[in-house]
């Protein structure tokens, strides 16, 4: 059995990595020999079979294949619906899971207990349906580490990174940005930042964009007309964009599925590039946002490292080199460091300490005695970056006479304003009757160290008190009697 | 200085009864979020940018004609300096909004972010 196990669930592109009897993290192939595994589910109609990986990527229907569910983990309506069974995000998150385990498996002994990386501004649903996905897949989720910590801790241990790092992680989804303090002994996270529907699957949608506008002139036809074919041309773009980073030209030739003609398309890195500079435009805002976050200016930074894929784009490091002044740092395999960091991570995590990555509080009527002024307001018990674990406790007061139910919205977001924060929570309370307004209540929110929040309301008086883990409802979340029947379900079926 | 009295969404529209469920955004429940600030005008950093709070007229990021400029509440004269820093504010705000739970602010977060990208492009100058 293999003791450290680390899996990066990307977007994109998944890996399963452990931590040899050396020390040293190694990438574990799948049984189709591939080091990192296509985060693809494609339904087979003909046979009782899924397949994940290149199979699915590049053979099927498109309406039987399920390209980047990790998109959609945080979203608690999204459902995949195959010949009328409805699949939530975790679900197929757990078909890609359970491939890893079973295939990998064979090398390295069973895998038991994992860290699964996430990337920083997942939310808590996401987390939630991130441990929920491994535990269909037959794994015990150890921890959740974000992305980018995995990634650093990957740098620290290969590439003698230390000081004050600023990891950089565009993958094929997102792009997280996290500041943290290496030291000889420790790894200490300041901060982590992310961006949601940030990354090379974007730049491909660009590059797709341009393929069919050229086509269109040449042929006055459309490329394609159904997701198949779109399918198809978007690998073909998203395969110049890899060579648009090692030539400054490139040539391909496209024909449509209606005999419309041959065109011969023509990018170049210019143009590529002067496309994606809006979404580049907000990565540095993104990295403004962690800098600021962890009180720190760009000339404070001690080195920059490059992580995921689309960090291969030439203008992305010319980017990072003009903000910061000095050139970032990249290893070899910038699509597999985080899966080998997580395999260190989950035997030194006890060396790093981590902190939370969103802002949870509940509402108020904050009134101000000096100003008179008086304003509802998102008021925050857990500000972002506390160190993890943590607790922390406010004192509120009952708004009404007689009131016989305290009710506490748990927020989650730093906007004061609270048009700009989620309510993922209430906590009812029952106390007793005839009481006057403005009796005391604390509200203790505590955060474990894979992100989940826990919420305790006490009322003073009485000593009652009401604590909840969050939970979510909604189409795309499964209950847990639903989880253990669809778990059963999922170990009984086979995955390709 | 500070008295903090718990306000719940479901209170604010119906009194002392039992709660329904959570609602999924704030966002949707005017009675409570019409009363954001009352008092002494907000300062800038609670100023909401132009943006639908369920009724009380149309969001400016309804209207088509709304320059990026209009859309992040740019007033000509504003230094460079101020600009960035509202920029930076807004772009916290909605980028943290694109991963709400509730489909429609994602998607005029999205908005809202592309607008931000476009004016700091033209106000502070390209990356």
């Amino acid at each position: 059995m293999a003791d450290f196990v680390g899996i990066d669930l990307g977007t994109t592109l998944s890996g399963l990595a452990y931590l040899k009897p050396d020390g040293t993290p190694e990438i574990v192939p799948n049984a189709d020999g591939e080091r990192l595994t296509p985060s693809v589910v494609y339904f087979d109609s003909h046979e009782d079979v899924k397949l994940v990986g290149s199979a699915a990527r590049d053979g099927g229907d498109p309406d039987r294949t399920i390209f980047q569910i990790k998109r959609h983990m945080d979203d608690p309506e999204y459902l995949v619906d195959i010949d009328g069974k409805k699949w939530t995000p975790a679900e197929i998150s757990a078909l890609i899971l359970a491939k890893l385990k079973r295939e990998c498996s064979r090398i390295i002994g069973d895998v038991e207990e994992v860290v699964i990386t996430v990337p920083a501004n997942f939310n808590e649903l996401a987390r939630k349906s991130t441990i929920a996905a491994a535990e269909m897949a037959g794994m015990k989720v150890k921890r959740l580490v974000n992305e980018p910590t995995a990634a650093a801790v990957y740098y620290a241990q290969t590439q003698g990174v230390k000081g004050n790092i600023l990891v950089y992680d565009l993958g094929g989804g997102t792009l997280d940005v996290t500041i943290l303090n290496v030291a000889p002994d420790s790894l200490r996270i300041l901060t982590s930042e992310g961006a949601r529907h940030l990354g090379g699957s974007n730049f491909d949608e660009l590059l797709l964009g341009a393929y069919s506008d050229q086509y269109r002139k040449q042929t006055n036809a459309e490329l394609f007309s159904d997701e198949r074919h779109r399918r198809r041309v978007l690998q073909s773009a998203e395969d110049a964009k890899k060579m648009l980073s090692k030539l400054r030209r490139v040539n391909d030739t496209v024909a449509n599925d209606a005999n419309s003609g041959i065109a011969r398309i023509d990018v170049n890195r210019e143009e590529f590039e002067a496309s994606i500079r809006p979404m580049l435009t907000r990565t540095v805002m993104l990295v403004e946002q962690a800098l600021d976050s962890a009180k720190l200016k760009a000339s404070e930074i001690d080195e920059v490292v490059l992580v995921g894929g689309s960090t291969r784009i030439p203008r992305v490091k010319q980017v990072l080199e003009t903000y910061f002044g000095k050139s970032p740092r990249t290893c070899g395999n910038v699509d597999e460091c985080v899966a080998l960091g997580a395999a260190i991570f989950a035997k030194t995590s006890s060396r790093i300490q981590e902190v939370c990555n969103a802002s949870y509080g509940t509402l108020a009527m904050i009134y101000n005695a000096k100003t008179k002024e008086e304003k509802l307001a998102n008021s925050v018990v857990i500000p972002k970056n506390t160190v993890i674990p943590c607790s922390r406790t406010q004192i509120y007061q009952t708004s009404e006479d007689n009131e016989r139910v305290i009710e506490v919205d748990i927020t989650q977001g730093e906007d004061e304003d609270p048009r700009y924060v989620d309510v993922i929570g209430r906590l009812t309370l029952e106390v007793p009757p005839n009481r006057p307004k403005g009796c005391e209540v604390a509200v203790t929110f505590s955060y474990d160290e894979n992100q989940r929040v826990r919420a305790l309301v006490v009322d003073k008086e009485s000593g009652r008190s009401q604590e909840v883990a969050v939970s979510y409802r909604g189409a795309g979340v499964l209950s847990d009697e639903e989880l253990q029947r669809r778990t059963k379900h999922l170990r009984a079926m086979r995955i390709e | 200085m500070f008295k903090k009295v718990l306000q719940s969404l479901s209170k604010s529209l119906s009194g002392n009864k039992s709660a329904p469920p959570p609602p999924k955004k704030a966002a949707k429940d005017k009675n409570l979020l019409d009363r954001v600030t009352k008092g002494p005008p907000a300062p800038q950093r609670d100023a909401a940018p132009a943006r639908s709070t369920g009724g009380g007229g149309a969001s400016i990021l309804s209207r088509s004609t709304a320059t990026p400029e209009e859309l992040c509440e740019i007033k000509p004269g504003m230094s460079k300096g101020q600009i960035h820093d509202r920029l930076k504010l807004l772009y916290r705000r909605f980028n943290r909004s694109a991963s709400s739970l509730d489909a429609s602010t994602r998607e005029e977060a999205e908005r809202m972010l592309d607008a931000i990208v476009q004016v700091r492009e033209k106000h502070l100058g390209p990356i």
